[in-house]
């Protein structure tokens, strides 16, 4: 069905996001001089990630205990929290990555921002959107956009961040696709 | 102060009986890793840095990132010695876990270096399970089909988890493994294996972030014995192809020298006759050059030979003329004469030939010509000798048939022959009847006049021969006194023979008054019937000319022009161009060309 259509394009979309941040992390560790690395390691452990207050499953059990429409919302907030900080995050990275439109990384959170939302509608079913918290603007909005000493650090955290919540929300969409139908990904 | 210095030499103190001991604080552990195999628990394993002697406990704390709360392991044993166990309630994802080990023992303790652990990339599933390989026969041909089931403990039915395979196949004696990717379904198909042959096969899984797991046992299965149908015709072909090959080429081998001359044929080399390549190699240029010098080439008869001593003219009746050159070149074959080139030849005089007539004797020439004829070479060296005292350029030795050296003669009129030498010169008739006009007799003969020389018998040829008229030019006798023999000649046309050519071939020119003087004689453009050419035949070919004769120089324009008048010359020289003979070329042996058959015949 076109709903299932859209699941599994979601589920495309966001592993792609994830690879990409796996790739843009990886490739700014391996950019890092000796004595940087040596930094790098002393931040550990990591502050806080902005998506940390959004409330999210962190098990396999938790995770199955939620509903898909929470799964789809926590995962429409998760790609939403990235939106604005996107821009920045090209910046860290080398070009090589982002060949051609430096905002090719935020336009692929819109899109699948929008593709959640579509699924989210979907699964309501004709219920009435009842976001309870969701929709509140985000707190810590600028939270990228003040670090300003220290670059290299924050940067790492930026990227860390990224890739940690891009895996989270393939997660997320991949449980309720399965729960959703069984598609031939979760039988096998 | 006191007492922390006590302490601190107490510490010492202690520090070094406890060396002495053999015993220590444990040295230092190390995490080593930490996996998870379902993304829902995880181990993490340390090894130890060394117990110090004494007998250490190890403790792994942990915290997570945004909590300062340390927990320790909850699970020593179920993972195996050295390890920690974390269940799923203790497992977070997407959090970080800060964790070390401490070992202690009596002495102290020592604790490892933090190690930060997200547990959603460290997830490294089990081995595949139940793998299963068959041959199935096909019509293509037999194949085996290898087929698993995912690990026990990953959750791929929820979606929680996401799995990628992959298989390796090794038959009997091969050295390395073939890889096959088979994504994320649980069997696949191998084909390209050989017959009859044992096949190895393994399997293993990696999530689509994480680690690769385990390969697992080899699972074996047996290929039959076949043979592939495409195969067999591949093999007939190719027998087929070799056969046809191998007949080519024995046919090609049988064939080998027709065919180089079929399709190289062999490229004529430059050859040149006479000319040996061996003996170029050698480098022997004597033996070349020998090589290249044609026996008899220039025509290297003795002029002296072709010296005639008289020359017969029969007219009327008797009109017989006898050339015998023959008879004269063995005569004076014997003598040596260094051949020159005919470039010489050609000079304006013109020689006297007196040829010789096998016949007896000589009507009217009496004994005395007999005696003349008797002396042949020896008298006519005498001749010679005479002559050259008397350094006359007019030395009768115009019946030396070589042209050579009459060019010789003329610029150095004073010249002395020696005695014996048998190098002949010539003189050129007209300036010798010019010198000698003065000297003119009533001979009949036309002859070169010599002042000085005495009456001397001029030399015959041995064979003496009949001349009904004797016509001796050398008759040097009868310039001084009318020769006792020679006989009144009749009207008798006189030819003149102007030079005598290697072939025996005597150039003649009459002589329409013997008395007058030669060399007007020769210069009226009067109506000659002159001997053109004698061939070897001893035939006198004659011809009529009504133009100059006097210039026999045809080649060498000069010197008619010093020696004698030039008027006789110059028309003589264009007449010559016009009565150029083509008929009397005559190719010798050896490819030369006689030009001197060219020569105008007067």
């Amino acid at each position: 069905s076109e709903n299932q259509r859209l699941f599994t394009n979601a589920v495309i979309r966001v592993q792609r996001l994830h690879q990409l941040a796996a790739k843009m992390i990886n490739d700014f560790e391996d950019s890092l001089l000796p004595e940087e690395r040596r930094q790098l390691s002393k931040i550990f452990p990591l502050s806080f990630c902005n998506s940390d207050y959004i409330e999210a499953p962190t098990g396999k059990d938790e995770t199955q205990k939620s509903s898909m429409l929470k799964l789809l919302r926590i995962s429409f907030r998760l790609i939403e929290s990235w939106e604005y900080p996107s821009q920045t995050l090209s910046g860290t990275v080398s070009n090589s990555l982002i060949v051609g439109n430096p905002n090719q990384l935020t336009e692929k959170l819109a899109d699948l921002k929008m593709g959640i939302n579509v699924l989210i509608k979907g699964s309501l079913d004709g219920q009435p959107n009842i976001d309870d918290n969701d929709s509140l603007p985000l707190p810590f909005e600028d939270f990228y956009l003040t670090m300003g000493e220290n670059n290299l650090r924050e940067s790492f955290r930026l990227l860390a961040c990224f890739k940690k919540d891009m895996h989270k929300v393939e997660t997320y969409l991949r449980v309720a696709n399965c729960r959703r139908s069984l598609d031939s990904n979760c039988t096998l | 102060m006191r007492n922390s210095g006590a302490v601190l030499i107490l510490t010492f103190i202690a520090k070094l009986i406890l060396q002495a001991a053999g015993v220590s604080p444990p040295g230092k552990p190390r995490l080593t890793s930490c996996r998870s195999p379902e993304k829902e628990t995880f181990t993490c394993w340390w090894e130890p840095g060394g117990d110090g002697g004494l007998p250490t406990t190890y403790a792994l704390y942990y915290h997570l990132e945004n909590s300062e709360t340390v927990y320790e392991c909850p699970d020593y044993r179920t993972a195996g010695e050295n390890s920690c166990y974390f269940n799923k309630n203790d497992t977070s994802l997407w959090v970080n876990y800060n964790i070390t080990v401490v070992a202690s023992n009596a002495l102290g303790k020592n604790i490892s270096d933090p190690v930060e652990v997200d547990v959603v990339y460290i997830v490294q599933p089990n081995t595949p399970e139940n793998v299963t390989a068959v041959v199935v026969h096909d019509e293509q041909g037999p194949f085996v089909r290898v087929s698993w089931e995912k690990p026990r403990t990953a959750d791929t039915r929820s979606g929680w988890i996401t799995l990628i395979y992959q298989i390796r196949v090794k038959q009997e004696k091969d050295e390395k493994w073939e890889e096959y990717d088979a994504g994320m379904q649980k069997y696949y198909n191998v084909f390209s294996l050989h017959p009859d042959k044992e096949c190895m096969v393994q399997v293993r899984c990696k999530p689509d972030h994480g680690f690769w797991s385990e390969w697992t046992q080899t699972t074996y299965v047996k290929m039959p014995n076949y043979i592939p149908r495409e195969r067999s015709l591949w093999i007939l072909i190719t027998i087929f192809s070799i056969f046809i090959v191998l007949i080519l080429t024995w046919t090609l081998n049988v064939k080998r020298n027709s065919m180089k001359l079929c399709l190289l044929p062999p490229v004529p080399g430059p050859k040149i006759k006479g000319f040996d390549k061996q003996l170029l190699k050698s480098g022997k240029t004597e033996e070349i050059f020998n090589t290249l010098v044609i026996q008899g080439f220039p025509p290297t008869t003795d002029y002296e030979n072709l010296l005639v001593e008289y020359l017969e003219v029969y007219d009327n009746e008797e009109q017989e003329l006898v050339l015998d050159g023959k008879e004269l070149s063995e005569d004076f074959m014997k003598s040596k004469s260094s051949s020159d080139n005919d470039s010489g030849r050609g000079s304006c005089d013109s020689r006297t030939l007196l040829l010789e007539k096998c016949m007896d004797g000589r009507e009217g020439s009496g004994s005395d010509q007999h005696q003349y004829s008797q002396h042949g070479e020896t008298s006519w060296a005498s001749t010679e000798s005479s002559e050259s005292q008397g350094a006359e350029p007019g030395s009768p030795e115009s019946t030396d048939g070589r042209a050579k050296t009459w060019p010789v003669v003329f610029p150095q009129p004073h010249h002395h022959y020696p005695v014996g030498a048998v190098k002949p010169a010539y003189h050129n008739v007209p300036e010798i009847l010019n010198q000698l006009s003065p000297h003119a007799t009533p001979s009949n003969y036309h002859q070169l006049h010599h002042q000085d020389i005495p009456q001397q018998e001029l030399r015959f040829s041995k064979s003496a021969c009949r001349h009904s008229q004797s016509y001796n030019q050398f008759n040097l006798d009868s310039i001084d006194t009318p020769a006792p023999g020679v006989p009144p000649l009749p009207s008798l046309e006189y030819v003149e023979v102007q030079r005598v050519n290697p072939e025996n071939m005597l150039l003649l020119r009459p002589l329409s008054d013997p008395n007058r003087e030669p060399e007007r004689s020769d210069c009226t453009g009067e109506d000659y019937s002159k001997v053109k050419v004698v061939t070897s035949h001893n035939i006198l070919l004659l011809q009529r000319d009504t133009s100059h004769q006097c210039v026999d120089d045809y080649s060498q324009a000069d010197q008619c022009t010093t020696q004698q008048p030039p008027h006789p010359c110059k028309p003589a020289v264009h007449q010559w161009n016009s009565v150029m003979p083509q008929e009397g070329m005559r190719v010798m042996g050896n490819g030369y060309v006689d030009s001197t058959v060219l020569m105008p015949s007067f």
